[in-house]
């Protein structure tokens, strides 16, 4: 039913189901919207880097500014050597950013309420971080998981702890993504139910669905800021996590 | 600011009833400029998103711990998995687990708070220092 708060995150193949080797490879409704925010980060970015003017244009500035944004945070929290993941980091917040924007239209999927989704890209972000830190440090970097100046006695505890510790970065970091996209969505797709079933109640119904319209409206525009505010924290984040494996300091 | 409103003062004194009238202007210019440093001073575009950015503080300390345990739970019962020892490992690497989401959600609340403000004051690290260990 329509009114099935999950029914929005069901995976629907588009085209029939092809199978690879025993992969369900099918065209579906969550590969449609990652294509189409591919399509619509390089659109805009074409239409932004089209014609570049001294002076920018509407279109221009808001990719300036985008382009900027990302630059400032890349410079300032990894430093000048830093700049090599640059591109990776812009691709990474433009990805997420715009997923989940597209996801705030009605009737369209939202890429990132999907938990493997974010999983692949926070697990992606993590094994990045490892190749980086022993390509710099060598094995030398595995001395992250033995903080100095702790007591011999402990020491194989405090290990443990600081391993788990880093395996439970690419957790929270998806899981962060996931389940804002999922509760916030979920929350939205129940007051607005709430509003529909009241309002066929007759004129009593009506009066008392203004209640969670108003809430509903509150919270669309919550999730649109939601929607960017993860999309910086997924994108700062695996900036802090890339500066630990280049710098890092015991 | 000050400029345009000279030659009005000099002729509201000229003509008595525009005299009220050039009163409150200054005192009205004097007003916007009193309230325009007092929003420099407080920042007020930030205010408004204050609320949202608390939120997103704190679903993430809570996404750092819940990972934590997560990880722990998953690992105990990976090696009670393989050994064969069900509860012992699971509730040992649960422990851990537990203090790995403490160590994370500490280490994520001293962690400067990510927004762009305060991102354009923190100097660039220094690098070359601390390459070489």
């Amino acid at each position: 039913m329509a009114n099935d708060p999950i029914h929005q995150f069901q995976i629907q193949d588009l085209t029939g189901s092809f199978n690879l080797g025993g992969y369900d490879i099918s065209f579906t409704n969550s590969a449609l919207f990652m294509g189409a925010t591919v399509t619509v980060i390089t659109a805009f970015l074409w239409l932004a880097s089209r014609k570049a003017e001294l002076v920018p244009g509407r279109v221009q500035s808001v990719g300036e500014l985008w382009y900027g944004m990302i630059d400032n945070m890349v410079n300032n929290v990894l430093g000048h050597d830093g700049k090599k993941f640059f591109p990776l980091v812009f691709s990474l917040f433009s990805f997420v950013l715009v997923a989940n924007m597209l996801g705030m239209f009605p009737y369209f999927f939202t890429v990132t309420s999907h938990v493997i989704v974010t999983a692949s890209l926070a697990l992606f972000v993590v094994a990045l971080v490892v190749v980086v830190g022993i390509y710099k440090h060598g094995l030398g970097w595995f001395k992250l998981f033995v903080p100095s100046g702790v007591p011999l006695a402990i020491l194989p505890f405090i290990s443990l702890i600081e391993i788990i510790s880093f395996l439970s970065r690419p957790i929270s970091l998806g899981l962060r993504l996931f389940g804002n996209m999922l509760a916030g969505h979920i929350v939205l797709k129940v007051f607005a139910g709430f509003v529909v079933s009241l309002g066929a109640l007759g004129i009593g119904g009506i009066l008392g669905a203004i209640a969670p319209l108003a809430m509903a409206v509150a919270l669309t525009a919550l999730e649109f800021l939601v929607a960017f505010l993860q999309a910086f924290v997924f994108a700062i984040l695996t900036c802090v996590y890339l500066n630990d494996a280049l710098h890092t300091h015991h | 600011m000050a400029d345009p409103r000279k030659p009005e003062t000099s002729e509201s004194e000229a003509s008595p009833e525009l005299g009220d009238l050039s009163n409150r202007l200054k005192d009205l210019s004097a007003r916007i400029a009193a309230e325009k440093s007092d929003q420099s001073a407080a920042r007020r575009p930030s205010n408004r998103y204050d609320g949202a950015k608390d939120y997103s503080k704190g679903y993430r300390l809570a996404s750092e711990f819940v990972a934590g345990v997560l990880v722990g739970g998953l690992i105990g019962y990976g090696l009670d998995y393989l050994v064969g020892t069900l509860p012992l490992f699971l509730i040992v690497f649960l422990f851990l687990g537990f203090g790995a989401g403490l160590l994370n959600m500490s280490r994520a609340a001293n962690r400067s708070q990510p927004t762009a403000e305060e991102l354009r004051k923190m100097t660039p690290p220094n690098a070359d220092d601390e390459e070489e260990d």
